[in-house]
Order: structure tokens, then sequence, then C-alpha cells
């Protein structure tokens, strides 16, 4: 940002501004913290300019501009809240309004979920006009346990298509049909399960409207009290992606990606978002096992258990060689524990066995 | 031949995806599950997107059989001759509706297979060339369709007679191309697609780009309803559209040349490929264009029917076998055009226009138009109207003599209601706006457009709600989707003119008309969501008491209440 004075300006509002060069008037407009409204956009994502929500007023323009997709020019003079463009955005709230099949969505559907909702009662744009034939056909059909398809409430903004491809790399789905008439997809109509869906569940976290959602958050709905966020780290491997946990009471509910994650980035795989079940399961151990005389197994104190490994180990190298034992580190381990697993190996048993399971 | 044979075939073809697609759809009858997948494989499409894209094309058949299935036109005047009797006469053998096919001035178009049939019952459909040009009515002042009439003109042999190629030949052996660019620009030619967008600036622009290759691309995908210009251009006169397209590469430093090509044109695919096989082997075009060095290499690419790709950043994603949304602007196919390098979009008729202008002068075609305003304009005129057809007119010239003087006026009885502008998207002109000038300074004043310059008659026996309605039903199955004004305006404003939905009080229901259709033409990323509005706009404008009736007729509405 040039804070000298000397670098290029715009006129914000009235007011003059510096900018980046290669910005956009949104994001600049933004970082100086005007509030600019808009539904298809995702600052990890190309511009896509879809929504129209975010046009502004740009002196000399014969028309309002989209601010996500036009790049600040020196001396441009923007106005971000006129009446005009304010007009425009209201009208363009009550047309979504009237293509949805309702406009509030349970908290827990996804991050992003209550975007419209706000944007909604900021226009006051519950009138009822422009009632027509609804957009968009859910899909119940779907079995997968993660994700939800109500695209009964979407509004075509193509963050779920644009962030599984832009950010996810996987383009498992894309845009069927065109117009009103468009419909979020894989190829030939299918399941999620039957495609390249890895269930990362971006495009769910990503939906400003619950047409798509968390389906495993949202098997907590009923767990009564107030909704806590617990930032931390995922425990799942190695990279750290920064996560929310959603708990409450002693109910953990869900897990949001930290949108500013240095590691991820708003990012998760399928056992970060979905698979926390684990915590609160009956069967999780709890305490360290080992087994009796009887072939069953009991609670034992850690030394008990680790002399109880070493003894096995020891005996599997005196009778069988130092190459009967292969050695196997965890993905969830970081670097330092996956150098010690193999010190562990090597100088301990005197063999080269050892791998990793991120290899796989 | 086979799913290898037909990949090995385009793949390293430059913008192979829809050629690929053409072939499996040609050779199988429709797009089967396996060839999508194999196409993916072989393209390294990802499925789901090929998949997405494909649905995107209205011609595309996804089920056995369903590229010989008879597609009738139902386009604003084939509505008017008799298309649904004709759909509901061969229903039995699987038929369906299509948008205007550019046949307005011989209706009732049906794309059976590979062919167009032409005719006004479906006992009378008969494969016919499309009609050439009218005669002349002011032969000295028409520059494309100057020798369009001349029998045997569609060959090299005929074209060459009638002086064709000798504006080429002295550009590429005497002229430097920023001479060729300097003369185009002098000339006042501007771009005959609609949006005007002066030819010489243009080409000057893409010659001072940087990157290569670059690419010259003709839009031959005349999807405006009443328009039908571009392929009386191709059907008599290819020879005059790649003769541009040569000059253009010279002018620009382009070496490669794209034809993308409506797919409802069957017939000037062939007729083209015919003169692009005979200018290769005249030299014309090659490594070598008449003998001057300058390589330049034509293809035609086949559109899948979608009125958008007529857009050109969305024909340029076509073309790259992308889902063809038009892309954000700013930076402009002049820098960032096919495959993101250095790239002229040009209509058929400006592109056209370009060897009459090598060949007699710049001045001569600044000359051609009336009250200052530079050359010619084709506009197709139809619908109800004694002598439908492609009329070439100064520049400028008086609608109300295009219509009575050279296209004989209204049938016996009747009076003109109204004639709609720019095809559909320049919405109607009735009343005293009739007598306006043929030039896009006097039809903007009047709240309108020239743009392609499709003209299409509605005398007073026809209901202008309804043929309002068709219209914008038209937009709403052409929307692509991508901004939410015209995904969701278009629909609301065709649900409005049916009498499906909205308000049932008057009042009520001209604010809703009105708030959306200026939230369309102030917000819409394309031309397509801010043209529309103007059909509800101009309905309005001229027929209040028309729109008045329609609302009042119907009682409450069945999604008066949310649905």
């Amino acid at each position: 940002m040039s804070t000298n004075g000397t670098g290029p300006t715009i006129v914000l509002d009235g007011e003059k501004v510096a900018y980046n060069p290669g910005e956009t008037v949104y994001e600049a407009a933004t970082r100086h913290g005007k509030d600019i409204p808009t539904l298809c956009y995702d600052p990890r994502l190309e511009p896509f300019g879809g929504c129209r929500l975010c046009v502004v007023e740009v002196e000399g323009a014969r028309a309002p501009v989209a601010s996500c997709t036009a790049q600040c020019q020196a001396g441009m003079e923007v106005r971000t809240r006129s009446a005009r463009v304010e007009v425009h955005r209201r009208t363009l709230m009550e047309m979504l309004v009237s293509e949805n099949r309702e406009v509030d969505v349970d908290e827990l559907t996804s991050l992003a979920s209550q975007e419209m909702t706000e944007l909604v009662d900021r226009y006051e744009a519950r009138t009822g006009r422009f009632r027509g034939r609804q957009s968009g056909a859910s899909r119940p059909d779907d079995p997968n346990p993660f994700i939800m398809r109500d695209y009964d409430n979407c509004i075509s903004c193509y963050r779920c298509v644009r962030v599984c491809a832009e950010q996810e790399g996987d383009y498992a789905i894309s845009v069927k049909g065109r117009g009103f008439d468009t419909q979020i997809t894989v190829e030939f109509d299918g399941h999620l399960k039957e495609s390249a869906c890895t269930f990362c569940g971006q495009c769910v976290q990503t939906c400003p409207t619950g047409a798509l959602g968390d389906l495993k958050a949202l098997a907590y709905r009923d767990v009564a009290g107030e909704t806590k966020k617990t930032r931390t780290v995922c425990p799942y491997c190695g990279v750290g992606c920064a996560v929310d946990l959603l708990t409450r009471g002693n109910t953990l509910i869900g897990v949001q990606p930290a949108m500013d994650g240095p590691a991820n980035k708003g990012a998760l795989c399928v056992k970060g978002q979905f698979a926390f079940d684990f915590v609160q399961h009956p069967d999780r151990l709890a305490h360290p096992l080992v087994r009796g005389e009887d072939g069953e197994l009991h609670q034992a104190g850690w030394d008990e258990a680790l002399d109880r490994a070493a003894e096995g180990f020891l005996r599997v190298r005196e009778r069988y060689g130092r190459h009967a034992v292969y050695g196997v580190a965890s993905g969830r381990a970081p670097h330092e524990a996956a150098y010690t697993m193999q010190k562990f190996i090597r100088g301990g048993f005197g063999t080269n066995h050892i791998d990793n399971c991120s290899r796989a | 031949m086979t799913d290898q044979e037909i990949l090995a075939r385009w793949k390293e073809e430059p913008a192979p995806l829809l050629p690929v697609l053409h072939a499996f759809h040609a050779r199988d009858g429709y797009l089967s599950e396996d060839a999508i997948r194999t196409v993916s494989k072989g393209l390294r499409i990802p499925l789901a997107d090929l998949y997405g894209t494909i649905t995107f094309y209205h011609h595309f058949a996804r089920v056995p059989g369903g590229l010989d299935c008879p597609r009738v036109c139902t386009g604003p005047v084939c509505l008017q001759e008799g298309a649904l009797d004709i759909l509901a006469d061969l229903a039995p053998e699987g038929a369906t509706g299509m948008p205007c096919s550019g046949r307005c001035d011989d209706p009732v178009p049906v794309i059976r297979g590979h062919l167009t049939l032409a005719g006004r019952s479906a006992a009378d459909l008969t494969a016919r060339p499309a009609p050439l040009p009218p005669p002349a009515r002011d032969a000295d002042r028409e520059c494309v369709f100057r020798t369009i009439r001349e029998p045997g003109h569609a060959t090299l042999a005929g074209y060459r007679r009638d002086g064709g190629y000798e504006g080429l030949a002295r550009a590429v052996r005497e002229l430097t191309p920023a001479q060729v660019v300097e003369s185009i620009d002098r000339s006042g030619l501007a771009g005959r697609g609609g949006a005007g967008f002066p030819t010489g600036r243009k080409w000057r622009a893409v010659a001072e780009a940087n990157g290569t290759p670059k690419s010259i691309v003709c839009n031959a995908d005349e999807g405006e309803p009443g328009c039908f210009k571009d392929r009386a251009l191709m059907d008599y006169d290819p020879h005059a559209v790649i003769e541009g397209m040569i000059a253009s590469g010279y002018a620009t430093g382009a070496h490669r040349g794209f034809i993308y090509l409506r797919y409802e044109y069957p017939e000037t695919e062939h007729i083209l490929a015919e003169a692009i096989r005979e200018a290769e082997e005249a030299g014309i075009l090659g490594p070598s264009v008449m003998d001057s060095g300058f390589a330049f290499d034509l293809h035609i690419r086949r559109g899948a029917g979608a009125y958008i790709c007529g857009e050109e950043t969305s024909l340029l994603n076509s073309m790259e076998g992308k889902h063809p949304f038009p892309r954000n602007r700013p930076p402009f196919p002049v820098t960032h055009g096919f495959e993101n390098l250095p790239t002229v979009v040009n209509n058929v008729e400006t592109l056209a226009s370009v060897p009459h202008i090598l060949a007699l002068g710049a001045e001569w075609y600044a000359g051609l138009g009336m009250n200052g305003h530079a050359g010619t304009k084709v506009i197709s005129l139809s619908g109800d109207i004694l002598r439908p057809g492609n009329y070439e007119v100064p520049m400028g010239f008086p609608l109300e003599r295009l219509l009575y003087d050279w296209a004989g006026g209204p049938f016996e009885g009747r009076t003109i209601q109204a004639v709609t502008m720019a095809g559909l998207s320049g919405g109607f002109l009735a009343g005293d706006d009739l007598f306006v000038t043929l030039d896009e300074p006097a039809i903007r004043a009047r709240k309108s457009f020239l743009g392609a310059g499709g003209i299409m008659v509605f005398d007073d026996s026809r209901d202008m709600v309804e043929v309002a309605h068709a219209a914008m039903e038209f937009f709403a199955h052409e929307s692509c989707g991508k901004c939410f004004p015209c995904r969701i305006g278009t629909q609301r404003l065709t649900e409005r003119l049916a009498g499906e939905a909205g308000p049932d009080s008057l009042v009520a229901w001209v604010d809703e008309v009105a708030d959306i259709g200026y939230t369309m033409k102030e917000t819409s990323a394309c031309g397509l969501g801010t043209a529309a509005p103007l059909i509800t706009e101009s309905l309005m404008r001229y027929f209040p008491e028309a729109v008045s009736r329609h609302v009042t007729a119907h009682g409450p509405l069945p999604m008066a209440g949310r649905g």
C-alpha cells in the first residue's frame, strides 16, 4: 500500500485514497473500510462478476460497473453507496428472494450460509415482489453422508463450481443448462460419490445461501446451547490446517475451515472437514489397553503398556531377525516425529524398512 | 471413423473441442455418454466440465436419433407463418422448436440432420437455397451487395471475374500493413455486427499488441432473431469474407483465421469449406498468400446453438472449449482474445466490406452514406411486408422509404403497427418513430439501436403483447445464466408477458416490469441483459392500452402467491 502520498489514488465516496496497482475497486474499497455487498465474491477466487450487487458508480461511466472486476485507475471517482446503486441492489435482492424456497437457513449449514440472509435484511427485500417460478432442483436422492444438495435455495453464483476448480483442482461439479434453468451438477446428473468429488467440503463452506449444507454439523442442530467457536489446528496430518471447532456445551457439533489459516486459507480435506465424530464416540480409546491371560483387553498404565510393546518388538527381532520389523510413520505426524520414527527403526532395530503412510 | 481417428484428426488443431463433438454427433446421431467420456480423456477436459458445457448448447442431441429429429424455427416471424402447425404435424417424428434460425425471408426453416428444409406447412417442406438479396434499388450506393447477384459469383472463378481478390493482391504486394489499416480507418468502416466499433481502430490495436500467434475471428454466429444478412453474404459471396479475413490478417500480423459459424447454417458450412479449398488450391490461402510471402490459414468452427456465442467473448470461450459465459472486460479481445492472445473479432458484413474498400478506395466507401454517415448497412427485413429480404441501404437512409418504396409496404388492407430494431435487441419502434433514418444516432435518440440491422415488421393484425412475450421468451431461453439481473430478469419479464405471474393491479405490474428492466439495463454483464428490457420498455411506451388490457384481462394468477 502506498503510504508516502506519492502512489496512485482514487476518489472513494469523496475521499482521496491510495490503491495498489492491479487492485480492483472492490478490493481497494474494502481495504478502506467500505462495506460493498456481494454474493458471488470469494477472495480466494478469480473475480467473476455474476451477482452484480457490488456495482458502484464511476464518474464518466454510462452505467454502474461491477467493482469486483473493475481495476482501479488513477483519479477514478467512485461512489459505493449512491441512491442509484442502492436501488439496483435492493431490486437484485428482491429478485433473489423470489427464486428461492426460503431465505432463512440454519447457521450450522455452512460458514458462509448467512450471507444472503444478512443482505436480504439489510435491503429489506422480503417484499414479495417479482414472484414467479423458482429456480434449481434439490437432490435429496444423493445418498452421500456429508454434503446436502438443496438447490432449491441456489442462486447460481457458482462459488461452489469455482472453488472446486480453482482452489481444490477437482473439477467435480459444473453448470448444466443456461439462464434460469442452470443447475449445479456432476457429469450425467449423477451422485457426488460417483463423481470426481473428494468431499473436501469447500463448496459447502463458500455457499452463501445454504443450498449446499454440512450434513454432519446439521445432524447436531437440535443440541441445545449457544454455539462456541474455538480456533485450533486439524489433528489429522502434518499440514497444520487451521480450523474452528463448533461446540455447544461439551458436544463437538462441527468443523469450519479458517479462511485466515496460514497453511490452508480456508481449505480442508474430507477428514478435517467431516470426520470429527470420533471425538465423542463411545468406542474411542481413552487409555492404554493390554491383552490379559484371558485373551481380553484390560485397562493399563502407560509404563505397563509400553513395556509390553517393547517386549513384543524385541521378541520378534530375536526370533526372525532385524528385517522382520517394518515401520510406517503416520501422516498425521509432523516432520520431527517422522524423523524420530525413522531413527527409532533404523537405529533401534537396524533395518531400513521405514516408510510413511503419506507415500501411499 | 473410430473414436481414436476422430481425436487424432482434430487433436493437434487449434480450437478442437467443437469439431470433435460435431464429429461424434454426426457419426452417432447424438452425443452418447461413452462419446463424452472419450472426448474428456482425449482432450483432457474434466468430465463434469465437459458435460456442463455440452448441455449449454441447444443442438447437441443427448438421446439416440436426436440429430435426425426435425427442429422447427419458432422465431418471431416463423411463429406468424405457421411454425406451430408444422411443429405439431412433425411431432410424431420427435420435432422440437428452435430459436430463430435466420431464414425469415423464406420461412419456415426446419433442420433435419444436416439439411435445412423450408416451407409454410409440413407438406410443403423442400430443400432449396436460401434467397439471394432482392435486386438493387440504388446500385451505385451498394458495397457488399455490389457484385453478389452475378451468376456463379460464389465460385473462385466467378468472384475473380467480378474483380474479387484484386484489392487483396494490391494490398499484399504494394501496401504495408500499416497502410491497409490506415485505409480501413479512413473509410469509416465500423463493426456491422451491432456494436459499431471502428474497424480500423480495432485492427490497429491488434497490430500494435504484443503476443503471437494472433488470430482473426469472423463472427458468423448470426443468432439475432430477424437477422439473415450474414447467411446471404456467406452463401453468395464466400470469397469476399475470405478476402476480408486475409486482409485483416495481413494488416494485423495474424497468420490464422477462424470462421465461427452458427449451427443453423449447415449448407453455408459446405459453401465456405468449398471456397476455402478453392482459395488454398489457388495459393490465395496458405504459406504464401498470392506469392507475397505472407502466410494465412483459415479454419471453420461450427457452433452448436447458443445466441450468447455471438457475443465476442462468449464466442472466444466457446472456441476454446470452455463454458461459453461472456468474459469480464477489460481486457478486450484486441489484447486478450483467442487463447488470451491479440485477436480481431469482426462480423461477416464488416469483413465482406473490406475487399470493396481495398478495391475502390476508402473515400468511395465513406461517400456511400447519407447525411454525413459513412458507408452502408445491410438490413434484414422480414415479417408483415410485401417483399422481405436483405437490403443494403446507405447509412442514414429513411426507414419509411425502405419499408414502402423498396419493400412494397404492408399487405393489402393492413397498416404497419410496429417494427423491431437490431433484430429483437432494439425493441420496437412505432407511431411517429417509424419516420426515423437508419443510422445509430437517429435510432438511439428513440431509445433503440440499429445493431446488426434486423427489422421485423408487425402489422395491425398482430397482438403486440404476444409478440413481446415471444421476444422475451427468446431472451430468457438464451440468457447464459452468468449474471443475476439477466438470468432472473428475463424469466420474470417472460412470466409477466405470458400472464403466468405478476401483480394483477396495473400500477404494480408496470412498477415491477419497469424496476426489473431498469436494473437489467444498468447492471447486466453483457449486451443480452442490457438490451432485453428494451422490449418491455418500448411495449409500454407505444402500446399502453394493450398492456393494460393484458394485465386486467387475467384474474389472480396461480403464482401470485409464493409457489
